[in-house]
């Protein structure tokens, strides 16, 4: 066999803290679409940064070889030059241009000081014909479709002369039609000698596009072979294999108990208020207290939508009902919904979680000032109190809580937004992939902080992309695709291959 | 934030060392110009705390100058052409602004146009209606030399011996308030600065305010509006170290989305914050326009200009989230001594415009380059 046109060996990527790829090779054919696949988290999307240049040469131990030559990306452009183009999930076009002026962004054929626009139309509609795609080049971006959006990032890819193309996901909010167009152009490109990197967790596409699968999981590429010798399951179990082992100090497993539920949702339907489309279908479920109710699926499945959404702070009730502690909870803003005593742990701690420029104290007391006050001020020694006591229980790492928490680590930030959502007293929490992006330790602190709440007779919703996580931590687990349950499970019943068939859509019954 | 105050500090004293000497014959010194520095000082720095409300969650108030002039215009109108008492006139003044204010907040939060938008708006309706308001004449607000509350906001001044008394009281309380803190510290096993520091700070405080009076009594005592300045600077130093909708209000500027989840009603808090401007601008309006003696066409042009000056010399961040009262206090200072002394040197208005802005620019750049 020839000299692989890509290839990655051994590649090695540690961010403070946390190892991101423990040992990936791969390498890419001429002419190949090479699938990856792995769960959320193992690691695919820091080895596009890698292959792009994101991550420069240097920050990672390995090679990276293109056609049997080692590269050294110092940037973007050293990746783009050896001919490769990234296909991002959020797509860089602009809006406000037409196709194309984004075809010809940043490298305008110019004619003296001005640009050529005669030729930049002209050349935009060659390239589009050329590869089938039917679009009007003076088409204002705006006005398409997010699967037609994703041709024309292609063929500005393609204007580059990339032999190779890496696509992260690229079918994720596209129309079944859309999609079947984009595959049929992929392999058009194929035979012209234009391979593909291809990231998906849909393994329907992925086998009937791919000529070789690879799968990765923690930070490593643990299995490859032509799509041709293996199937579905195989490339399930690969995905999910790993041990549990004790990482999930889990104590507490009721099932839904005797007891009165704390949270009952009935037929819950929302739309998204922006494109108008509904997003959560006939969401049911209960939580008891002390129970941990784990809530999975991929990415886009509607989890987040689902918490933020039940908190008041996203998306508008088509129908159904939500009871908090017996009483009716009509949608009413967060302020409302936190008095009632649900609280909320955002996945995006920084955007959602956290006022990053000030300190521990302000933030861990900023949700509870109204009980803190005397006679409409501040009771600045009761507030040092609360604050001392969650300091010291949550045990988070730093010298005192005058520490603006952007200073922080991720686990300590994380701490902090919990200490704020906890001093409110809630009688239900919901922690949307609390242990996202910290390390082991503070994983396991937070693990017991989950089981002293549910002692206390609190509820937990825990969201998480992580099985092992979901499966060690949750007492029932109920997964999500696109806004429909698609399955229940208790924690007896519950193995990752089950769920993560239920997560691709497949309605399961245990 | 106390390197910053420190900076401010030496800032300040650079700027008035230089006038000092610079000034032929002390002036700049003079008991009578430290009392007319001090009324300059109060009008801009009362409506840069108000500014500061509304800067801290992220906002901006470009209408304040027009309202300025409006509400003054109201007030004086309704005074002097329609026979109003003064009290009630300066009151309906009041309200017009908080109202007024009320419904740009809305419009801001509510309808989510940029603040900066509304209050440009603002700026150029405030100052048309302010015109129809006093039919583009000058409207004098003490016919026949006859004094009323609404003149005596900048004509009255403390008795002497009142003037000694007050600041007594005030320098009484802050040491009883600072030993308390210090005794509750102490109980509660929190480390304290130590007590020479502490002694030290309260002395330094107590004697440039004795000073303060001293100087004013030499002229004719303690200006009212000094005493308006101090109880809004006190009353909003209270609200936002110390209330839970100051709290509020700094969440918001630093990281809207996350106070929005963290419970805080975002939209009402911004709204109060405005109405309170609006409140701030009509108690700036009324002194300024009883200050010039009448309501003319040009009251207020280009004073919130002035006030987000001082907030900015002051550490205000214009992202929001970041700012206090005692930082503001001293950038007006800055910006008054430093008008009011080139007043002085006779400097040409055109100079003086262009040496505000050059100090505005410095004392930002100053900012990013020392950091946070």
């Amino acid at each position: 066999m020839s000299a692989p046109l890509l290839a990655a060996k051994h590649i090695v990527k540690r961010f403070p803290g946390v190892v991101a790829l423990r040992d990936v090779s791969f390498d890419l054919q001429p002419g190949e679409i090479h699938a990856l696949c792995g769960e959320n988290g193992a690691g695919k999307s820091t080895l596009i940064k890698l292959l792009s240049g994101i991550h420069p040469f240097g920050n990672f131990e390995g090679e990276l070889q293109v056609e049997g030559q080692t590269v050294e990306f110092r940037g973007i452009a050293d990746a783009e030059r050896a001919g490769l183009a990234v296909i991002y999930q959020e797509l860089a076009l602009v809006d406000e241009l037409t196709v194309a002026e984004n075809i010809f962004l940043g490298a305008e054929p110019r004619r003296g000081w001005l640009i050529d626009w005669s030729r930049v139309r002209r050349e935009a509609r060659d390239l589009l014909d050329r590869f089938g795609v039917a679009l009007d080049p003076d088409t204002p971006c705006r006005q398409l479709g997010v699967g037609q959006k994703q041709l024309v990032e292609i063929v500005k890819a393609l204007r580059k002369n990339s032999r190779i193309l890496i696509l992260d996901e690229p079918t994720a909010a596209l129309s079944e039609h859309e999609v079947q167009v984009l595959l049929t152009i992929l392999r058009d490109l194929r035979s012209r000698g234009i391979a593909s990197v291809y990231i998906s967790h849909k393994l329907e596409e992925v086998f009937a596009l791919a000529d070789r699968i690879t799968v990765v999981r923690d930070g490593a590429t643990v299995f490859t072979a032509p799509a041709a010798e293996t199937n579905k399951a195989e490339i399930i179990r690969h995905m999910v294999g790993r041990e549990l082992g004790e990482l999930f100090p889990r104590r507490q497993h009721l099932g839904l108990g005797r007891r009165d539920p704390l949270l009952r949702v009935q037929n819950l339907s929302v739309a998204d208020p922006q494109t108008r489309q509904t997003r959560l279908t006939e969401i049911s479920f209960e939580v008891a207290p002390g129970e941990v109710l784990g809530i999975g699926g991929l990415m886009g499945a509607g989890r987040t939508e689902l918490l933020m959404h039940i908190f008041g702070a996203w998306g508008r009730r088509l129908s159904g009902r939500v009871e908090l502690a017996g009483a009716e909870l009509p949608p009413l803003p967060p302020a409302e919904v936190l008095r009632r005593g649900l609280a909320l742990v955002s996945e995006d701690r920084r955007r959602y979680g956290l006022i990053l420029d000030q300190s521990i104290a302000f933030n861990l007391s900023l949700s509870a000032l109204r009980s803190l006050t005397k006679a409409g001020f501040i009771d600045a020694s009761a507030e040092s109190d609360h604050n001392h006591d969650l300091f010291r229980s949550l045990r988070v790492k730093a010298p005192n809580m005058d520490v603006p928490v952007g200073k922080l680590s991720g686990g300590n930030q994380q701490k902090v937004v919990l200490g704020k959502a906890l001093m409110t007293g809630p009688k239900v929490v919901f922690l949307d992939e609390p242990t996202r992006g910290i390390d082991v330790g503070a994983k396991l602190e937070l693990y017991e902080l989950i089981n002293r709440l549910t002692d206390h007779g609190q509820a937990v919703v825990l969201v998480s992309s992580e099985l092992p996580e979901l499966i060690g931590m949750s007492d029932r687990i109920l997964m999500l695709h696109e806004g429909w349950i698609t399955g229940e499970f208790s924690r007896a019943e519950a193995t990752q291959e089950l769920l993560m068939q239920a997560a691709l859509g497949h309605h399961v019954e245990p | 934030m106390n390197n910053r105050l420190g900076a401010l500090l030496a800032a300040l004293l650079a700027v008035c060392l230089f006038f000092v000497f610079k000034v032929p014959g002390f002036g700049f010194v003079s008991a009578r110009n430290l009392s007319l520095l001090m009324v300059d000082f109060s009008i801009t720095a009362t409506l840069a705390i108000g500014m500061l409300l509304v800067i801290i969650p992220g906002h901006i108030d470009l209408s304040a100058g027009s309202g300025v002039g409006l509400i003054g215009g109201i007030s004086a109108v309704l005074m002097t052409n329609h026979g109003w008492p003064a009290g009630g006139a300066m009151l309906a003044g009041l309200g017009a602004a908080v109202v007024l204010w009320w419904a740009m907040g809305n419009l801001i939060v509510r309808e989510r146009i940029p603040a900066f938008i509304i209050t440009l708006g603002g700026l150029l309706v405030f100052r048309g209606l302010f015109w129809l308001v006093i039919e583009s004449h000058t409207v004098p607000i003490s016919v026949g030399g006859r004094s009323n509350l609404f003149a005596a906001l900048t004509t009255y001044y403390l008795p002497p011996i009142a003037g000694y008394v007050l600041a007594g009281v005030i320098v009484a309380v802050f040491v009883f308030v600072s030993l308390r803190v210090r005794a509750r510290r102490l109980q509660q096993g929190f480390a304290i600065t130590d007590d020479e520091h502490t002694f030290f700070r309260l002395f330094i405080a107590a004697q440039l305010l004795f000073l303060f009076v001293i100087i004013t009594n030499q002229f004719r005592g303690v200006p009212l509006p000094a005493l308006i300045l101090g109880t809004v600077a006190f009353s909003v130093w209270l609200l936002t170290q110390h209330t839970p909708w100051g709290r509020h209000l700094y969440a918001i500027g630093g990281n809207e989305e996350a106070a929005l989840i963290s419970g805080i009603p975002v939209e009402r808090v911004t709204i109060g914050a405005f109405s309170l401007m609006g409140a701030i601008v009509a108690l700036t309006g009324l002194m300024h326009t009883a200050y010039g003696g009448a309501s003319t066409t040009t009251v207020g042009e280009l004073m919130e200009l002035d006030a987000v000056a001082a907030c900015v010399i002051g550490g205000t961040s214009l992202k929001g989230g970041r700012g206090s009262v005692l930082g503001v206090l001293f950038g007006a200072l800055i910006m008054a001594c430093l008008i009011n002394g080139l007043t002085l040197m006779a400097v040409p208005p055109e100079i003086k415009y262009i040496a505000r802005g050059a100090v505005l620019i410095a004392a930002v750049w100053m900012d990013v380059k020392l950091g946070r």
